[in-house]
Formats: structure tokens, C-alpha cells, sequence
């Protein structure tokens, strides 16, 4: 393996690999002659303060420890970790982006604008009558979607029964959180033996306690859910709703549509399907979709279109509201720019190298794929390796690594997902790294990683022993 | 409508990129013919697995564009937006960011990373976060904070669901002020919906809550008591040590809603008895971006484990150097499912990042300094407004932070038009009154602005 | 992989151990070896107090490790007699020593224990 290696600077005043902005310097600093009586104002505050030199310094070392897209390959299954195109923020930062969120509606068109184009251009993506840019991550869309649903069955006076919520195991964890902060039980669905959603299975579970049925697809598994006409006809009839989780969108855009399939609820996850950077963690955006009855629980205010001007409004029977303004802004500025750029082609053209890249990559990797056909990802088995090392050691390699160990109906899950913005010399080199892994032994993987920037990290010791704050620091 | 769907490209230089489709997929057609070969298919269509009944023929109408052409239209649509001076506020403030903020925030390793999942690859934006939660945890006086909620309405949503989980009462009531803003409050709502929690709303008087008023509020019921300083009028409370105590005497639990600059100078809330601090820490590292924004969630280390939300711990490596990882985080719904704290997945981490790039440009004397100047904008504002015929101003016989209320003896809504005739944007309030909110960045247009005041009201 | 079964206490389907102790009626509760190695690090137990009341077969606590929450379930019905402080400040004890030092509760029972599984039940059952 041929490596770059270049030495760095490193600030040794204290130890870990870049001190702290705490041990760099920190200022007690006690105001005298304020504006405001003592009683109402605290004693001072005790915080770093660096210049500007020495604080790029700081962050310029520590974003040599991260690992970003633009570093190399970052296939981490679900999370569609694709290129973010570059300019996307230039716009963001534009002055005339910068807009309070109460300002009067006529002084803020071009914001106004821009929401009203991308509620349309999701709508036609996913094929919904009605979409809301207000939740601010993917959870939240659930969270709103399933609070959709739950007005839904209250106005129709179907509440009280309708008490449960149907998630298959396999499914995304916020798909169970979503359900049980909105109040709702949480039926479990088992998948088939083909790792698919079991007809029968769910026919039993259905009924007038059902509330909605809350489906990825392709599933987790990276498997189209088939059947999916069937099963929104069995949810259908039992009155229950069909809500889409978009985390694997990327995989159908242009080829289907989830409002086609019967979904009546869906979030988009922008960050994955649309390409705006995650940022370490977010922000993110989780637009929902919903088919046209519907449209009257979306949140308020809703962005609509009187003659020549852009205005906003309350849906009449809307749920309120799920962040305290419109949501993430800038992400969705960056959202409407990446769909303005690629339109039907480059849509239609994402999924098709996206599927092409998974199953190329898979066919590639000498690991078992247990289930198949699969679609953006590949759920691969580490087999008699611990897929936590398999991980570890092929940070070694310089890639970061698949999901581990999960879905857990693969055993040793290795669930990967290159995207489409991977070349098939990056698929190559990557096929080969997860080769290498897979022929070494337990005892080294379980040692690795060794060429990063830290060494295995000791998770029990963190969870026993919490220490979240410099103030927390003893040692 | 001002702008068609239709993008006009015919100026924008030709962009060779989108005829091979997605100008972000680097295949040309021999790598797709050797990558077919070798999974065996011919066409890339065999591997879509999706019955003809639900395949989508149609076309979605969004025609492909130019990064150019994008550019030039989304330059024009953003340039239809007004150019007010804002003397906006209510929650949403705005504070000079320092240029260094978009230059570090923006370089790729930070804004095109995913959740640290792989901590040994990840330790510069763990040590971020790591940061972040010691800034917020010395600024909100409490023992632990996270690393970032979406905003302030939603951490004051998870603020009532941690006190339903934790429970030191009985009640089920969560008790909030009348100035509470009804997007908050909305979120509030939601948030509890699953929940047996019902909210009640506080009366205040001259903008800020009195004791002896929450007294005969406070009874067994009583789960949650909420206040906030400054409030969304501006008021800075002035009985919050009397407010801590009376609520501990109760056995309910105290939130603070507050924000960055604000907690750097008003009065610790770790030190009047909070139990949760909650709040908005975008005052740091962003401006007034369309009420995008990033929530504090700081609390009393007893509710460690109940806390929602990510968390980054220090721990060491095996080569007995001190590291970062996320922590706890059985308590997050990828390992809890339906009993986790929240269903929170991503947060706002960037935006955490430029927040503690921000305060530690700023340092303990410049933030305070700021926050100084935010007690003194409007009261001079207020006082020269106060000059005007048919206005006065404050409403509020209080210190304030950054803005306050104004009553006017014309129609509000008028005024407000009028005003943004003039090239300035502030809040109708109700029929009579008004919000103006003054910082550093629109300071140097207060002359301005009380001049087209007066002139709008002759 | 072998696990330590021993035979002077009995056991139920979901892992927990059941033993006397001197006092009358009060039987001692932890998880099993197997347990604890199926859960990995344990970094965390949440208990009931003291003057708790158990039923067999509900769950009365949470064992966390890094990457999983497990729920225990008591293997009788009784009253919380005692509660092994040691384990919230040193949790890795229910890993290291499950069947002595890393019990987690003692409970006063009136049902015994003679409806449990046998060690070598139980060793058929992992």
C-alpha cells in the first residue's frame, strides 16, 4: 500500500493530539461597569479566548483529523454519503440569503420563492399532492408525518382505536422513537426469509388499532419491497396509512415513486438523496409529502402563490408547528439548487449509477451478500470477523469504513453503500481494501486501526467514567 | 409569479456536464459497459428490481441546468428579496460573524463529514463538539450540555418530555409564560402530544413574571416551570432568584430559555436554581437565516441519562492518549428504539462548530462586552423613539436586551408598512404595538430609522 | 465457549439467577455468566429501591453496555430487600464476578425458588 505521508504541526503544550481551546488559554473575565445593576448580571465567565492565527491553527488541525466525502469514500450504508457540490454554497452565503423569518411576506419574495419551487419540485419527485419544508432532519419528518397521521384519524374520529403503529424490525431506530413520541404502541413486523415484509404476517397484524405502517423501500436490506402494492392494500383496508421513510430514495429517483405505490406520507432526507453536506452530524432537512387529504394537517405556515405574489398560510386543520420557524433554510436553499442542476436527467441518471456502483462494488468484494436483488446498497457478511474490526482495520486503508452490524438479520452486517458519485477506479481500490481486510486475521483486525490519528478508542471506559466538558477533565 | 420554472440558459456558458446525466457521476460509457459485464447484466435497467405497476414513466418537468445558469437564476430570485434594515428579533437575532467563521466551518473536513460513527477518523469534529458542550455547560451554569438540538422551540419540547421522564413531581402541568411565542409554544405542543403532559400559560405582569403570581400557579400539578431571560419582548427578568427558589420549594423543575451572548452576562442560571437551560445558540456563528438555528440543552448531571440527544465523552485510545467518541448513547433511538430519549438522529453540528468558532473569536470580555452593548442599544433606541409624538416607548418599565415593545397611537400594521416603505422591517405586535430590535448590525442605521419612525408617524 | 453454571442456586429462561441467602425467605438476584458475555461491557444498571415490589416475570431493571440496553426480569415475586450500591459506581462487577459480587438485588419472597431451572436445565437451555 503506497501512502502520502506529510508531517504536521502539532501544538505539544499539552497532551492529545491538539490541546484543547481550554488549555490553549482560558480567561476569567468579570465585567465592571455595566449598564445593568449587579443583581441582575453573573459574577464573569470563564472562557478561551485566541487570537484569530491561533485559532485557525486550531481548527485547521483538527479538520486533519476528520474524515470527510472529499477525503475519499465514505460508504456507509443508509446514509447515502454522496458528493456536495461546491457551489451550493456560495448561495447559502449570499447577503441577500440572510432574511428574518418574521419578516412581512411581500419583503421577503425571493425566499418565499424558492420554498414554494421546492415544495412543487419534491412533490413531483415523489410523486405527493402536498409538501411541508418545515421539519428540520429526517427524524423530525417522521415525527411530523406521524402526527400528520394521527390528525388525520382524529378528524375522521378514529383516534381512540387507532393506537398502534406498525415498524418492521429492520426498520431505521427514529422510525420506532417518531411513532412512540407521538404516543403510539409499536407493533414489531419480522421480515420474510427473503428479508422482505411477510404478506401474511402483516394481514395478522393490521387492524382496527392501526394507525399507519411506516415502510422503507428499498428496505434496509437494500431490497425493493415487491409486494408494496399488496401491502398498502392491506393497510389501506384495515384504515390504517402507508408512511415512506425516504432514507433510501436515491435508489428510485426517476424509476419510482412513492406516491405511486400507495405511500401517504413520505420525508425526504435531503442530505442523503439531495446531496447538502451533513456537516459533522447536521444540519439536515426532512421535508414530508403527503397525497392530497392530507394536505389540510400539514404544518403551519405553508407556502402558497396569490397572483404575482408569494404568501404563506395555515392549512385549515393543521398540526402546528415542529420548529420554531420554517426549518433549515440554508439546507433547503442548497436542496432546490441540486435538483435546479441535475432536473429529470441527472435525477433519473443518480439512481441508475447508484445501483450500478453498489451491485459493481458487490460483485467485486469477496464477502457473502446474503440478499439480493439489491438496489443502492449491498448488505455484506463479515462472516467469522467481528464487523466492528472489519471496520476498524479498514480506516487503516484510508476509506471509512460500512454500517456495522446492522441490519441485524445479516449476520456480522457490513451494510454498504458507495453512491453514485464513486468512479469505478475508487469502487476498484475500495473492492480491494475490503479484500485485504477480509484475508487477515481476527488478531490483527482486532488491533487495528493503526495509521489514524487515534488508535482504538475505549468506548467502555467512556460510558463508564462520563466526562462531556473540559470542567470534567481530571486527569 | 415573478420568474418562470423555465430557466433561461442562453447567456449561461454551455456546461458539458449534464449530457452525461448527473454531472456528479464520473462513469463515462466504457467504465458502465465494463462495470455491467461485470455483474452479468446488459443493461443498467435489469437491476432495478420494481414491478412494471409501480415503475414511474413520466418526467418529473425540472429541466437540467448549468451550474452556471442555476447560479444566475438563483442569484435573481434571492435579489427580489427586499433590501430592509432589520430591526427584527423575537428569538432571531443577529451578530456580526467574524469572516474566520465561514472560512474554518467551510473547509471539507468538517462540513463533509457524516456523524462521527468512526470515532478514530473523526476526532477533530469530536473534539469540537466536545468544546461546544464545555462552552454551553460554562455558559448555562449546568453540569452537562449536548452537542445541539435543531432550535430553541424543540429543545424546550425535549425539555418537557426529559421532565416527564425524570419526574420529581407528580403533575403533568407545564407552566408557561404568557410572552412565550406561539411558534414555541406550537412546537411545545407537538412535541408533548404523545405525552399526558398539558401545558398552562403563566400571566405576566410589565413583561416579566412575579413571584407572588407563580406561587398561587405552583401546586401539585406543577411538572415543569418555564421562564426565559430575556423574554422574547426583551425584558430581562428581575426575580429569578426568588423564581428558583420558589419552584425547588415545589419539587417542579426549572427550564431557562435563554441564549449565548445574553448568558454571558445576565445572571447565571446554574446559580438560581435551574434545573434545565434551553435556548438558542445561533447568536454565535450564524446570522438571521430564515429562522435556521441551533438549540442548546444544558442540564443538572442527575438527568445525564435521560438527556436526548448526542453527547461526545473523553476517553483514551489504546495507545493511552487522550480521544473522543460519542458516549451513552444507549440512550439514542439507533440502540433504544421506542424508549429512547428522543428521536433525534441528526442535530445541527455544523452550526455548533461555527458557534464555538465564534465564541472563541469573541473571548470572555468580547462576548460580555457584546452583551453589554445589547442592554444599552435599546434603551437608547427606546429613549429617542420615546421623543416622538403618538409613540412610547418601552412598554415595559424593565431593563431590556436587545429589544422591547413600542405603542403607537396609529394603526400598527400601517406603520409597519410604512416602515419597510422606508427600507426598515420591525414586528407588529398588536394593534398599537410594536418589537424593534437593535444590535451591532443595524446600529449604524438608528439614526435612520428613528427618522423615518417620525416621519411615518406625522 | 463454556460458561460457569454453578449448582448451588437456580435459574430462569432470560438469564437471571436466583439464590438463598442466610435470612429466611430472602433469595439473591443477578444476571448469569452467559448473560453478561451475550451484553459485552457493561457500563450501566438502573435497579428498583428498596421496599419495591417484584412479580416473576416482570422486568424490574435495565443493564446497559456500550451498544445495547437489556431489560432483567425477576425470577420471583417479593418485596426489594436490598440493592447492591457497589454496581452503580462499579458496574464492570456484574462482568467480572456475576454470580458472587455483581449480584444486583435481594428479595424477600415467599414462593422460593424450586420452580426454577436446575443448572443443568439451565445448561441446556444456553
Amino acid at each position: 500500500m503506497q501512502q502520502h505521508r506529510q508531517a504536521k504541526w502539532n501544538d505539544t503544550a499539552s497532551e492529545g493530539h491538539e490541546p484543547l481551546l481550554s488549555e490553549k488559554d482560558t480567561t476569567r473575565y468579570e465585567p465592571t461597569d455595566t449598564h445593568l445593576p449587579d443583581e441582575l448580571t453573573r459574577e464573569g465567565v470563564e472562557l478561551p479566548s485566541l487570537s484569530e492565527p491561533e485559532l485557525v491553527r486550531h481548527y485547521t488541525r483538527l479538520s486533519q483529523m476528520n474524515y470527510g466525502i472529499d477525503s475519499g469514500p465514505y460508504p456507509l450504508g443508509s446514509c447515502t454519503m454522496k458528493y456536495n457540490p461546491k457551489f451550493t454554497e456560495d448561495l447559502a452565503a449570499l447577503p441577500s440569503a440572510t432574511v428574518h423569518p418574521d419578516r412581512p411576506s411581500k419583503s421577503a419574495q425571493g425566499t418565499l420563492q424558492i420554498y414554494y419551487e421546492l415544495q412543487d419540485y419534491l412533490g413531483r419527485i415523489g410523486g405527493m399532492d402536498a409538501v411541508t419544508l418545515q421539519p428540520p432532519a429526517g427524524a423530525a419528518g417522521e415525527l411530523t408525518g406521524i402526527l400528520i397521521a394521527k390528525a388525520f384519524h382524529e378528524y375522521n374520529g378514529e383516534a381512540d382505536p387507532r393506537d398502534e403503529i406498525i415498524v418492521p424490525s429492520s426498520a431505521h431506530g427514529t422510525n420506532f422513537a417518531s411513532a412512540a413520541m407521538a404516543g403510539y404502541d409499536i407493533v414489531e413486523l419480522p421480515a420474510d426469509d427473503d428479508g422482505r415484509v411477510d404478506l401474511d404476517v402483516l394481514s395478522a397484524a393490521v387492524g382496527d388499532s392501526t394507525a399507519a405502517l411506516m415502510l422503507t423501500n428499498p428496505n434496509t436490506l437494500g431490497l425493493f419491497e415487491r409486494d408494496i402494492e399488496d401491502i398498502a392494500e392491506i393497510v389501506h383496508d384495515a384504515g390504517g396509512l402507508l408512511y415512506y421513510d425516504g432514507a433510501n430514495l436515491n435508489a428510485l429517483l426517476g424509476r419510482a415513486r412513492p406516491g405511486d405505490m400507495g405511500f401517504d406520507i413520505m420525508h425526504y432526507n435531503v442530505h442523503k438523496t439531495f446531496a447538502t453536506p451533513h456537516g459533522g452530524g447536521g444540519p439536515g432537512a426532512g421535508p414530508i409529502g403527503v397525497r392530497d387529504g392530507l394536505a389540510k394537517f400539514l404544518p403551519s405556515p405553508q407556502v402558497g402563490e396569490e397572483g404575482e405574489e408569494y404568501t404563506l398560510f395555515d392549512p385549515e386543520e393543521s398540526i402546528g408547528k415542529v420548529h420554531g420557524s420554517m426549518g433549515n433554510w440554508l439546507v433547503l436553499l442548497k436542496t432546490h439548487a441540486y435538483i435546479s442542476r441535475l432536473g429529470d436527467t441527472g435525477l433519473t441518471d443518480t439512481s441508475a449509477k447508484a445501483v450500478l456502483n453498489a451491485n459493481y462494488l458487490a460483485s467485486q468484494v469477496n464477502l457473502d451478500v446474503p440478499f439480493e436483488p439489491f438496489h443502492h446498497e449491498f448488505v455484506a457478511s463479515a462472516a467469522k470477523k467481528d464487523a466492528a474490526d472489519f471496520a476498524k482495520k479498514m480506516l487503516d486503508y484510508g476509506v471509512h469504513p460500512p454500517t456495522t452490524k446492522w441490519p441485524e438479520i445479516v449476520d456480522e452486517a457490513l451494510m454498504t453503500e458507495p453512491t453514485e458519485a464513486e468512479s469505478r477506479k475508487t469502487l476498484d481500490q475500495l473492492a480491494a481494501a475490503f479484500n485485504s481486510v477480509d484475508d487477515e486475521g481476527e488478531d490483527v483486525i482486532s488491533e487495528a486501526p493503526n495509521a489514524t490519528a487515534a488508535k482504538r478508542i475505549d468506548q467502555t471506559k467512556a460510558a463508564r467514567e462520563p466526562v462531556l466538558s473540559w470542567q470534567q477533565i481530571s486527569d | 409569479m415573478q420568474d418562470s420554472l423555465e430557466i433561461d440558459d442562453s447567456q449561461a456558458t454551455r456546461d458539458r456536464s449534464n449530457d452525461r446525466g448527473s454531472p456528479f457521476a464520473p462513469h463515462d460509457e466504457e467504465d458502465v459497459r465494463l462495470m455491467l459485464d461485470a455483474v452479468g447484466a446488459t443493461d443498467v435497467e435489469e437491476l432495478f428490481d420494481i414491478p412494471d405497476s409501480v415503475r414511474f414513466d413520466g418526467e418529473f418537468g425540472i429541466e437540467a441546468s448549468s451550474e452556471q445558469a442555476v447560479m444566475q437564476r438563483l442569484h435573481r430570485v434571492l435579489g427580489t428579496n427586499d433590501d430592509v434594515t432589520e430591526f427584527l428579533g423575537r428569538g432571531h437575532y443577529s451578530h456580526y460573524v467574524p469572516s474566520v467563521v465561514d472560512h474554518l466551518s467551510l473547509r471539507s473536513e468538517f462540513i463533509t463529514s457524516y456523524t462521527q460513527y468512526q470515532p478514530e477518523v473523526s476526532q477533530g469534529f469530536l473534539q469540537v463538539l466536545f468544546e461546544f458542550q464545555s462552552l454551553v455547560s460554562e455558559l448555562t451554569g449546568m453540569d452537562v450540555a449536548n452537542c445541539s438540538m435543531y432550535d430553541a422551540a424543540t429543545a424546550l419540547g425535549e425539555a418537557a418530555t426529559l421532565a416527564d421522564r425524570v419526574r420529581e413531581a407528580d403533575g403533568s402541568v407545564v407552566l408557561v409564560p404568557d410572552y412565550l411565542r406561539s411558534e414555541r409554544r406550537d412546537v411545545l405542543e407537538n412535541y408533548t402530544d404523545g405525552s399526558d403532559l398539558s401545558i398552562r400559560e403563566l400571566p405576566t405582569e410589565g413583561g416579566m413574571v412575579r413571584p407572588e403570581t407563580l406561587r398561587s400557579y405552583l401546586d401539585d400539578d406543577v411538572l415543569l416551570v418555564y421562564v426565559e431571560n430575556p423574554t422574547s419582548e426583551g425584558v430581562i427578568e428581575e426575580h429569578l432568584t426568588e423564581i428558583g427558589s420558589i419552584v425547588n420549594e415545589e419539587s417542579s423543575l426549572l427550564c431557562v430559555g435563554s441564549d449565548l451572548v445574553a448568558l454571558s452576562l445576565l445572571q447565571n442560571p446554574g446559580q438560581f436554581g435551574a434545573d434545565i437551560v434551553v435556548g438558542n445558540a445561533g447568536v454565535l456563528g450564524l446570522p438571521n437565516v430564515y429562522g435556521m438555528s441551533i438549540g442548546i440543552f444544558a442540564c443538572r448531571d442527575d438527568f445525564l441519562r435521560q438527556i436526548p440527544g448526542r453527547l461526545v465523552g473523553a476517553s483514551r485510545d489504546s495507545a493511552g492518549d487522550r480521544t473522543y467518541t460519542l458516549t451513552l448513547q444507549t440512550r439514542e433511538q439507533h440502540i433504544r428504539r421506542e424508549r429512547a430519549t428522543s428521536n433525534i438522529c441528526s442535530n445541527q453540528a455544523w452550526v455548533a462548530l461555527r458557534t464555538a468558532i465564534h465564541a472563541t473569536y469573541l473571548g470572555p470580555d468580547g462576548l460580555t462586552e457584546l452583551a453589554d452593548r445589547c442592554t444599552r442599544l435599546p434603551a437608547r433606541v427606546a429613549a429617542e423613539l420615546d421623543e416622538i409624538n403618538g409613540v412610547s416607548a418601552p412598554v415595559n418599565d424593565a431593563y431590556h436586551f436587545r429589544e422591547f415593545t413600542v405603542a403607537v397611537e396609529r394603526d400598527a400594521s400601517e406603520v409597519v408598512s410604512d416602515l419597510v416603505g422606508e427600507g426598515f422591517a420591525v414586528h407588529e405586535r398588536d394593534d398599537q404595538t410594536l418589537q424593534v430590535c437593535v444590535t451591532e448590525t443595524n446600529e449604524h442605521r438608528i439614526d435612520d430609522f428613528i427618522e423615518s419612525f417620525r416621519e411615518v408617524m406625522e | 465457549m463454556t460458561f460457569e453454571i454453578p449448582d448451588d442456586r437456580r435459574y430462569a429462561e432470560s438469564h437471571e439467577w436466583a439464590k438463598k441467602t442466610d435470612a429466611e425467605g430472602v433469595v439473591r438476584i443477578g444476571i448469569t455468566d452467559f448473560a453478561q458475555d451475550e451484553l459485552g461491557d457493561i457500563v450501566f444498571a438502573e435497579l428498583p429501591e428498596v421496599g419495591d415490589e417484584l412479580s416473576e416475570g416482570d422486568e424490574f431493571g435495565v443493564i446497559e453496555s456500550i451498544k445495547a440496553v437489556s431489560d432483567i426480569y425477576s425470577p420471583v415475586t417479593g418485596t426489594v430487600e436490598d440493592v447492591n450500591g457497589e454496581i452503580i459506581d462499579q458496574p464492570e462487577l456484574i462482568n467480572d464476578d456475576p454470580h458472587e459480587s455483581g449480584w444486583l438485588v435481594a428479595v424477600e419472597t415467599e414462593s422460593g425458588i424450586d420452580h426454577l431451572l436446575t443448572a443443568s436445565e439451565y445448561e441446556e437451555h444456553i
